[in-house]
């Protein structure tokens, strides 16, 4: 039970210190997302408010740059609360403390 | 419990055939002997994350600190903590001597 | 939450908005008096008045930011935190 030096026991402790703050959630489907973190669950659904969400869509410009160069196009919106299904979620972070 | 280890992945682990050591290299074993040190998580994306290895769960879920990002060997994100969803993680590997 | 308007988005990309009228433990949805966003392109969506959608395929629902009370959701969350700790 005991985790080295810091006071997190497990992952979900780290979330739990990370309620009403501003985290960073990648998501699957090249979508990011940024908002204030209200709730969770043991399946990583979550409620955010304030959010602002990023979907990168890359294409592949073969025309620009004989480097092969990749534009990456970004789509974002916001939303004022939402609610987000765990099984989308790759990683959580407060980006804060970097 | 012969030297025919038939599980690669940490390529760092010395394993002793006959002496009844600490370690008995069950996965478990593996995983405690790693929380604190530099790991390195593989999702099943493809993506690295390298990072102090915090804690983790029976899901896998995993807290990690100090973490860099690695998309095709290229640093794309920095993150001070992290919590990575466990079905996302392929593999687990020690960057470090344990 | 019931009663209140919502905006589901589907994996799929499909958005849809409705009256919430229920949510069950696989928080598969009910929704009355839907609208699909994208019209256009879900054309034939436009009859239908009432749906059912499974939770599974949910990406999103975005809520009324303002019937949402914060507080209280981070209290249950610190609250069942704490249960599932000790089992």
């Amino acid at each position: 039970m005991d985790a080295s030096s810091t006071g997190i026991q497990e992952p979900f402790d780290l979330i739990r210190l990370s309620l009403s703050e501003r985290v960073f959630v990648k998501l699957r489907g090249d979508r990011q997302l940024s908002g204030v973190l209200h709730a969770y669950d043991g399946h990583m659904n979550l409620i955010l408010s304030d959010v602002e969400e990023t979907i990168m869509i890359v294409d592949v410009d073969e025309e620009v740059q004989p480097g092969a160069q990749r534009t990456v196009n970004v789509a974002k919106r916001k939303m004022d609360m939402l609610f987000v299904r765990g099984d989308g979620v790759i990683l959580v972070s407060p980006p804060s403390r970097t | 419990m012969d030297d025919n280890t038939p599980p690669p992945p940490p390529p760092e682990e010395n394993s002793p055939p006959p002496a009844p050591s600490s370690h008995t290299g069950s996965p478990t074993d593996f995983l405690k002997g790693v929380v604190g040190k530099r790991v390195i998580v593989r999702l099943t994306s493809g993506v690295d994350y390298q990072g102090v290895l915090s804690c983790l769960d029976g899901y896998m879920n995993i807290a990690l600190e100090q973490t860099e990002e690695h998309v095709n060997g290229v640093v794309t994100n920095r993150y001070g903590d992290a919590f990575i969803r466990g079905n996302n993680v392929l593999y687990i590997s020690a960057a470090e001597p344990i | 939450m019931v009663h209140q308007q919502v905006t589901v988005e589907l994996k799929n990309d499909l958005s849809i908005t409705g009256v919430l009228k229920s949510v069950d433990q696989f928080l598969n949805i009910r929704l009355d008096n839907i609208k699909v966003l994208d019209e256009a392109r879900h054309p034939h969506m436009m009859a239908v008045k009432n749906c059912f959608i499974r939770g599974s395929v949910v990406r999103y629902v975005q809520l009324p930011g303002d019937h949402v009370d914060t507080q209280l959701l981070e209290d249950a969350t610190r609250r069942e935190a704490l249960n599932q700790a000790k089992r």
